[in-house]
């Protein structure tokens, strides 16, 4: 581990980004950084901009307009990062499954880490999801894995020729 | 100086919901704008025709919106129940009208703590959301659930309350109301959050008629607007409705409006907790939806419009849904011209923007 990373596990920096969910996902992200969950006691802000963030917190079914947004999110992100993808809707559309704007899910777009199911999910299942991404995220910079599936990652995510 | 174009949102660190604005400013003063608002577009209308049934439609229809998921579900299985001729009995009306206003009461602290946030008040927004989670309680000790209620079904409600849950609620609305009372409080007298807040997006009460805004912000330009008033599907004017408007039409106005309905709908749970009356929470539901109906219902940011279709099939002919937010936007584009740039947050924001029910 390296001299930053120990560090930076007591302060993993949030993206959100709804791509097309009900808000509903979203207000309990908002229920957490406020007083009576305070998700900031594990170091955790939201932070809008995605070159700072550690974890995308993704929520919704992920719609056509939507998809090219999710993918620049999670290519600016610095490694290692993790994807957490919130909701029923996101796990493969839910109960937007094959709406004719809908992509079905996150994974079709983005490699996802962490599930937290639920619809919408309550508060307490977000920190124990954030918990466990925290977890994955220190397993990654220890071992370094993103170096290893580079190619196919970029290969599922059609961005090959892209600079 | 030259004209700088400043794109705002979707992904923006200042802007949460996935809408973009593209700003041309000129030395800080917004002289045109552009609205992306398609982000979440998902096509629910087409869904409710093809691949849902008429008893399926509340739970789809809740998944229009998070923050106002109850009226939307309230609005088809008020036209479904129209349609298929169910009277139903005094306590489902009252155990209906119990739940709107608790959520009415949750989206507008929502909305309320999030304009004191982007206006530089973090304090403030932390102390709103913590009022705010003592409804939340109720809502949860009511309905199973802290967003997703899906509470409303054709012909009555899911669960029924009992006299515990009745008087959790209670003490829990009065430790709110409190609460309430000191955030207002601190928004009436403090003189920096004023010199955010007032004069800024003044929206004249001409104007407002105008362009057709809907919910509190037509209210806070003194428009008299609500439909709870002028459409009858539930009985509000039993429970002590009263309408909230104010004059100055401001982000400080908008805000003031809102606290104001949340005191009113206080007000009102407590007057439907005290003189619940008796009953079943479910009547026999027999038959299919025919013919074609429009109902109009309040959503916490304003009109919520339903047209419904059916022809005695399962699925329905035709759902039309016009939500308040998507009204709201032709009046939030002519309020940017003209405005600082540092105030284009705060507008957004008091417009309480809710872009799922925006683009459907």
């Amino acid at each position: 581990m390296g001299f930053f990373s120990k560090f930076r596990k007591k302060s993993p920096w949030i993206l959100h980004y709804n791509t097309g969910g009900c808000n509903g996902c979203d207000i309990e992200i908002l229920s957490a950084l406020a007083p009576r969950y305070d998700i900031e006691r594990f170091g955790m802000l939201n932070r809008g901009n995605p070159k700072q963030a550690d974890i995308l917190l993704v929520t919704g079914p992920v719609t056509k307009n939507c998809k090219d947004v999710l993918r620049r999110l999670y290519l600016e992100m610095a490694e290692p990062k993790v994807v957490v993808a919130m909701g029923a809707c996101a796990h493969g559309g839910g109960i937007f499954r094959d709406f004719y704007h809908v992509e079905n899910g996150v994974n079709n777009i983005i490699p996802v880490d962490v599930w937290i199911p639920g619809c919408a999910p309550r508060v307490e299942a977000l920190i124990d999801g954030m918990v466990e991404a925290i977890e994955i995220w220190q397993q990654k910079s220890k071992e370094k894995e993103y170096l290893r599936d580079h190619e196919n990652i970029i290969k599922t995510l059609g961005v090959e020729d892209d600079d | 100086m030259g004209k700088i174009v400043v794109p705002f949102g979707s992904q923006h660190v200042a802007l949460p919901e996935p809408i973009s604005f593209l700003f041309d400013t000129e030395n800080e003063i917004i002289t045109k704008v552009e609205a992306h608002i398609g982000y979440v577009h998902r096509g629910i209308e087409k869904a409710a025709i093809t691949r849902f049934e008429y008893n399926q439609l509340p739970y789809l229809t809740a998944r229009v919106c998070g923050l106002c998921s109850i009226t939307h579900a309230g609005a088809v299985v008020h036209g479904i129940e129209k349609l298929m001729d169910i009277e139903v009995n005094k306590r489902i009306d009252y155990l209906r009208m119990l739940v709107v206003e608790l959520d009415r009461i949750h989206s507008h602290m929502l909305a309320n703590g999030h304009v004191a946030e982007v206006v530089g008040y973090e304090n403030l927004f932390m102390q709103t959301f913590r009022a705010r989670e003592d409804v939340m309680d109720v809502l949860e000790r009511i309905t199973g659930n802290r967003v997703q209620y899906d509470y409303q079904t054709i012909g009555g409600v899911a669960r029924d309350i009992d006299l515990e849950t009745a008087e959790f609620a209670k003490k829990k609305l009065k430790k709110l109301k409190e609460n309430v009372l000191k955030v207002m409080e601190f928004h009436d007298s403090d003189y920096t959050f004023g010199l955010k807040t007032k004069g800024v997006g003044v929206i004249s009460k001409e104007m407002a008629a105008k362009y057709n805004t809907a919910g509190p912000i037509a209210r806070a330009s003194g428009l008299e607007t609500d439909v709870r008033a002028e459409f009858d599907y539930l009985p509000f004017e039993e429970v002590g409705y009263k309408m909230q408007t104010r004059k100055e039409g401001d982000v400080w106005a908008r805000n003031m409006v809102r606290f104001d309905e949340v005191l009113n709908s206080i007000e009102m749970c407590e007057n439907i907790l005290d003189n619940l009356p008796q009953g079943e929470h479910q009547v026999k539901v027999k038959g299919r939806p025919k013919g074609e109906t429009v109902v109009r219902v309040e959503a916490p940011r304003g009109e919520c419009f339903y047209y419904l279709k059916a022809s005695g099939k399962k699925v329905m002919d035709r759902v039309r849904i016009r939500v308040p937010t998507y009204a709201n936007i032709p009046i939030l584009k002519e309020l940017f011209l003209g405005a600082k740039y540092s105030d284009a947050q705060a507008i957004v924001l008091s417009f309480d923007p809710c872009m799922s029910c925006t683009a459907r």
